[in-house]
């Protein structure tokens, strides 16, 4: 009886709580008569300036409000025209040229020219920052030429092959509002943090850094739409939400309508929910445990073979609930030149005792400290997983999250560099270079290049790939390359984890291309059904 | 009085300092390269060098340390090293939403905790004062994230009731600041609609803050009313007939309110450190939530900024405390 009434008073509390709140968990949310699409990740969009910097949530924004000569498109991914109708390249390898389409226009009205192409490429690199990195050793700013209105030359100081690969990430600014909003020589940097001057298809109709941003959808965007004109939504809004359990609560509540983020625990529970679609593909973010080739036990190769052939593959399928493939080679497979290197370490604990006795540590009987990102499970859980395998050779395994900025500063010399440092790359292009150059000399100390692997051949042929004008020559040496990388074994390749997104079933156009970062899609072709 | 005031914000002047010596070192025996984080994840060394030159990071210490106490003087917090942003407009920008939550925590806690620990008190022993015990060691118990993540479970997904989190629906756009306050500007402005939302919006984080703030009070309240109502002058109001209401409210509260006071003012302190944790949850768009993200992406100059609004928010509210101190009890001022 008592429990009755504490019942109902709970009840008329909670009811007078909320008296007189607003209706909430509606369809689609109207803007007149077109819908706002939301999508809804973890991560915040801190500077929009395209050519300052880019993650994943940085770049679904700046792909959605700027242009670029080309673009991504896809699964496997495909280069297609976008600003740039067409291009040519001479046959030395050096001279690109552009031809831009006639009719593309900045938000403001004005015209995208040679000249806004010129501009922006040559801003990228003066601000030797985000994208800088792609092209400033091989581009300098004079050699960029706009021959008329709608031509722009690059000429290249030497053949550089991944060219192409790279141009899609760099999106066309509007010289003239750049101009406008210049703070003393800063080129407009300050003012694009929060700005945009694209001719994208969204425009930017608000910016509110830790919270969300809201596109509006251009309805002449110069380009037209790919769905039919009375689907084309008023806008999108991308809304940070941190935590994943509130994140699936506003997808359930159709808060939000896309949400990304989630773990592979996830995709059998949100695959139940009526109305929600899981989407499971293939992705490019290779896992890999980083050795430090130079320092201490992992030093010596022997011992670094003994680990890739102690480890228990399978449990890296087992922690991602078998939505991941394990590396056949350090290139992950959508990559171009991808080969299955034969023979990469599968476990054997023969070969693993074999290879541990040719080493300094005969009968095992050190600690090795095992390194990742403090808060991330999945690569905790590989550690136990490691620390599980490797005590078959009597080597103890420490595990310690760290944050990320303290396992990058660790991790750039070899003094500091942990034994075994668990790091995510995704590539950020189509070009084996992208993944090759992680493995040259010159890589030493960044957050790909922890391992401090040397071995001069291979950084020979990365430099000759990168220079090769003819592709099966060049596809060779990548073959080469990816077979001597395994055989020194700078790490332990893992595995290519899926990408997941959870959506509304009436959200249409959803495409996938492995080539954008994790949490990353095309916001351009969306719409939403009924 | 004068010189008591001059004195106790001559302290809390040092004490800042001291904080700002603490935090400047804190910040910079994290071994962590700030100049990485501002060149970017694939920036090459020349990149880093010049990140680490544009944001004067290639300077000895005591030079950045130097630099940093003159720019503070100014009202000048530094940048943020991931977007290059001034920390001080970030503040200024992030500041209201916790400010807002931390009141209206603040207001549950007091409206809430004095009159239950006055009941309790008043019914020592009894079933009541049992109940509030139980509620007290509970709030004080529960995670904040832990219980914020039940709340939005339970009135945000079971029951549909409130919104899960943010600090308005994403389809609407924030009206111009008047006090920063949504609550208070839509008032003002008579937008009784954008008033629902808001409220909406923030009474699951408001309870999530206040709780541990409510038990506290409660307990205190409580175990000052029982010694007050001990007294000798109350039994003597008694003996002279005053109503049992006056000698509640007026003779033994204003007595059991000067402890209660002192735990108010550390409370709100503590309230705008918690907002860490709660603004995480709710995604609450103040300075706990900056304070978190710039953490976790290792740049410290906004985490340092945060530390000293919460520290000088903690001087102030204790400063206020004594203050009233000297109103509430007559003997403190003329000592």
């Amino acid at each position: 009886m008592t429990q009755d009434i504490s019942r109902r008073g709970l009840m008329a509390g909670a009811a007078l709580l909320t008296a007189g709140m607003p209706g909430i968990g509606m369809a689609f949310e109207r803007d007149g008569n077109r819908k706002v699409l939301v999508f809804s990740g973890n991560q915040q969009v801190p500077v929009l300036d395209p050519h300052v910097r880019y993650d994943w949530s940085t770049r679904m924004i700046q792909q959605s409000v700027y242009d670029a000569l080309l673009k991504y498109e896809g699964d496997p991914p495909r280069i297609v025209p976008w600003l740039a109708e067409r291009y040519e390249v001479s046959p030395d390898g050096l001279t690109y040229t552009f031809h831009l389409v006639g009719n593309a226009k900045f938000h403001n009205g004005d015209p995208v020219d040679a000249e806004a192409v010129r501009f922006s490429f040559e801003r990228g690199l003066k601000l030797n920052a985000g994208i800088a990195w792609m092209l400033k050793d091989f581009l300098k700013p004079e050699n960029i030429a706009a021959v008329d209105a709608r031509t722009v030359r690059f000429t290249l100081d030497r053949p550089f092959a991944p060219f192409i690969s790279y141009v899609p990430w760099w999106y066309v600014v509007n010289p003239r509002q750049v101009r406008a909003n210049q703070d003393g020589d800063d080129l407009g940097r300050k003012w694009l943090t929060e700005n945009a001057a694209g001719s994208g298809p969204f425009r930017l109709r608000r910016f509110d850094a830790n919270t969300l941003m809201h596109l509006d959808a251009v309805p002449d965007y110069w380009k037209g739409w790919p769905m039919a004109d009375a689907d084309r939504p008023s806008g999108i809004i991308y809304r940070i939400i941190r935590e994943a359990a509130p994140r699936k609560a506003a997808l359930q509540r159709r808060e939000a309508d896309i949400i990304t983020n989630l773990t592979p625990d996830d995709i059998e529970q949100l695959s139940r929910v009526p109305g929600v679609v899981v989407e499971n593909h293939k992705g490019s973010t290779t896992f890999g445990i980083k050795f430090n080739c130079q320092q201490g036990p992992t030093a010596d190769i022997n011992l670094r073979k003994a680990i890739a052939y102690a480890f228990d593959y399978d449990s890296l399928l087992a922690i991602h609930n078998g939505a991941a493939v394990l590396m056949t080679s350090p290139f992950p497979a959508s990559m171009a030149g991808h080969i299955d290197v034969p023979g990469i370490p599968r476990k054997d604990l023969d070969k693993a005792r074999d290879f541990l006795r040719r080493s300094r540590f005969p009968n095992g009987g050190i600690e090795l400290e095992y390194v990742h990102v403090q808060g991330l499970e999945d690569a905790r859980r590989i550690g136990l997983a490691l620390l599980d395998s490797l005590r078959a050779l009597d080597i103890r395994v420490n595990i310690v999250g760290q944050p990320w900025p303290t396992m990058t500063s660790r991790g750039s010399k070899p003094e500091t560099s942990p034994n075994m440092m668990s790091v995510y790359v995704t590539p950020v292009g189509t070009d084996p270079d992208t993944v090759a150059y992680q493995y040259h000399r010159a890589s030493w100390g960044l957050y790909y290049g922890t391992a401090h692997y040397e071995n001069a051949e291979v950084s020979r042929w990365i430099d000759e790939a990168r220079g090769e004008t003819d592709n099966a020559k060049r596809m060779a040496l990548y073959a080469r390359i990816q077979t001597q990388i395994v055989a020194d074994q700078p790490e332990l390749f893992g595995m290519v984890a899926n990408r997941i997104w959870a959506r509304r079933d009436y959200v249409q156009g959803f495409t996938f291309s492995p080539v954008r970062f994790t949490g990353e899609i095309d916001l351009y072709p969306l719409w939403a059904r009924g | 009085m004068l010189g008591y005031l001059l004195r106790r914000i001559g302290l809390a002047g040092l004490m800042l300092f001291g904080l700002v010596c603490l935090t400047f070192v804190i910040s910079n025996v994290a071994p962590s390269d700030p100049a990485a984080l501002a060149a970017g994840p694939d920036a090459g060394r020349s990149q880093i060098e010049q990140a680490r030159r544009d944001y004067g990071l290639d300077k000895p210490l005591p030079e950045q340390f130097l630099r940093y106490l003159t720019d503070l003087a100014h009202g000048d917090f530094g940048r943020s090293i991931a977007t290059g942003r001034s920390v001080g407009t970030d503040l200024a920008r992030y500041f209201p939403a916790t400010l807002e939550l931390v009141i209206l925590a603040m207001a549950l806690g007091v409206l809430l905790g004095v009159p239950l620990g006055v009941l309790s008190a008043l019914r020592k022993d009894g079933p009541a004062d049992h109940a509030t015990r139980i509620f007290a060691v509970s709030g004080i118990a529960l995670p904040p994230f832990w219980f914020g993540l039940l709340l939005q479970l339970a009135f945000a997904t079971w029951l549909g009731l409130l919104p899960t989190s943010g600090r308005l629906s994403v389809f609407t756009e924030p009206p111009p600041p008047i006090t920063g306050l949504l609550l208070v500007d839509s008032l003002l402005t008579g937008n009784f609609g954008l008033f629902r939302e808001a409220l909406s919006h923030i009474i699951l984080p408001a309870i999530v803050l206040s709780l541990p703030c409510l038990a506290s009070i409660l307990r205190v309240n409580r175990s000052e009313m029982v010694e007050a109502l001990r007294m000798d002058y109350v039994t003597a109001a008694r003996a002279h007939g005053v109503t049992p209401w006056r000698i509640v409210m007026v003779h033994a509260l204003k007595n059991a309110m000067l402890p209660t006071l002192a735990i108010i003012g550390l409370r709100w302190g503590w309230m705008m450190s918690s907002t860490v944790l709660v603004e995480t949850v709710f995604d609450w768009p103040g300075i706990g939530l900056y304070a978190v993200s710039s953490a976790i992406a290792g740049d410290f100059k906004p985490v340092m900024g945060v530390t000293l609004i919460v520290g000088l928010n903690f001087m102030i509210a204790n400063l206020i405390v004594d203050l009233l101190y000297g109103v509430l009890d007559p003997r403190l001022r003329r000592a």
